[in-house]
């Protein structure tokens, strides 16, 4: 009955994960083909552009509830992979900021929506070290 | 630490699947104590007693045990 149960929140959390990442993927990228294809005013532009933070607030509510969810050993594995992911990401903002005070970087190369793919390429780098810690 | 947990789970012929669900727990955590990665936490650790009715002690052993013996002769 427990496994039962327990299987059906998973697929049910499963479920909203990908419900909600592939709402956020669809309003990203609706956003930005809306801004390249229509000429809009500033405040209708702002608005477009900030629309998948609803979609992405939800995803990250679903990973929130997924780690309640967790027990304590993968609770522990999240820390660690955390743990991990934090310091490299405080690395390569204090490697970018440094490298700003002797050259100009290019915002097309290097802005926000550049780095959160480094988070989370450290986030699953913490995740598989800490995983195979407890293997 | 060091534990029985294994030698108790082949006794009531459990798979770690089977002893994961019974704690409300997973398979990896089970395999990780088992195999003496990860140290159960407290809560658990009375769980898995409670389980097998035995005291704490009877399954988890301290590894400083052993030295803190050696260092008070």
């Amino acid at each position: 009955m427990k496994t039962s149960e327990n299987s059906l929140g998973e697929r049910r959390h499963l479920l909203l994960f990908g419900g909600s990442a592939s709402a956020f993927i669809l309003a990203y990228f609706g956003a930005r083909a809306l801004l390249e294809l229509y000429p809009m005013a500033t405040w209708l532009r702002i608005a477009v552009v900030l629309f998948p933070i609803l979609p992405f607030g939800l995803l990250l509510l679903t990973i929130i509830r997924g780690i309640r969810q967790m027990d304590e050993l993968e609770r522990r594995i999240q820390l660690e992979a955390l743990a991990v992911a934090f310091p490299l990401t405080l690395l390569l903002l204090m490697i970018l900021g440094l490298l700003e005070l002797a050259v100009k970087l290019k915002p097309e190369d290097w802005s926000y929506r550049h780095l959160w793919p480094f988070m989370f390429i450290f986030y699953l780098v913490g995740l598989m070290t800490a995983k195979r810690r407890y293997e | 630490m060091k534990n029985r947990l294994k030698v108790l789970r082949a006794e009531h012929d459990w798979t770690q699947e089977e002893l994961a669900t019974q704690l409300g727990t997973s398979r990896q955590t089970i395999n990780s104590i088992e195999t003496g990665k990860y140290d159960p936490s407290l809560p658990l650790a009375f769980k898995i007693a409670r389980l097998f009715g035995r005291s704490i002690e009877d399954i988890f052993v301290p590894n400083q045990e052993v030295t803190g013996s050696n260092e008070d002769q």
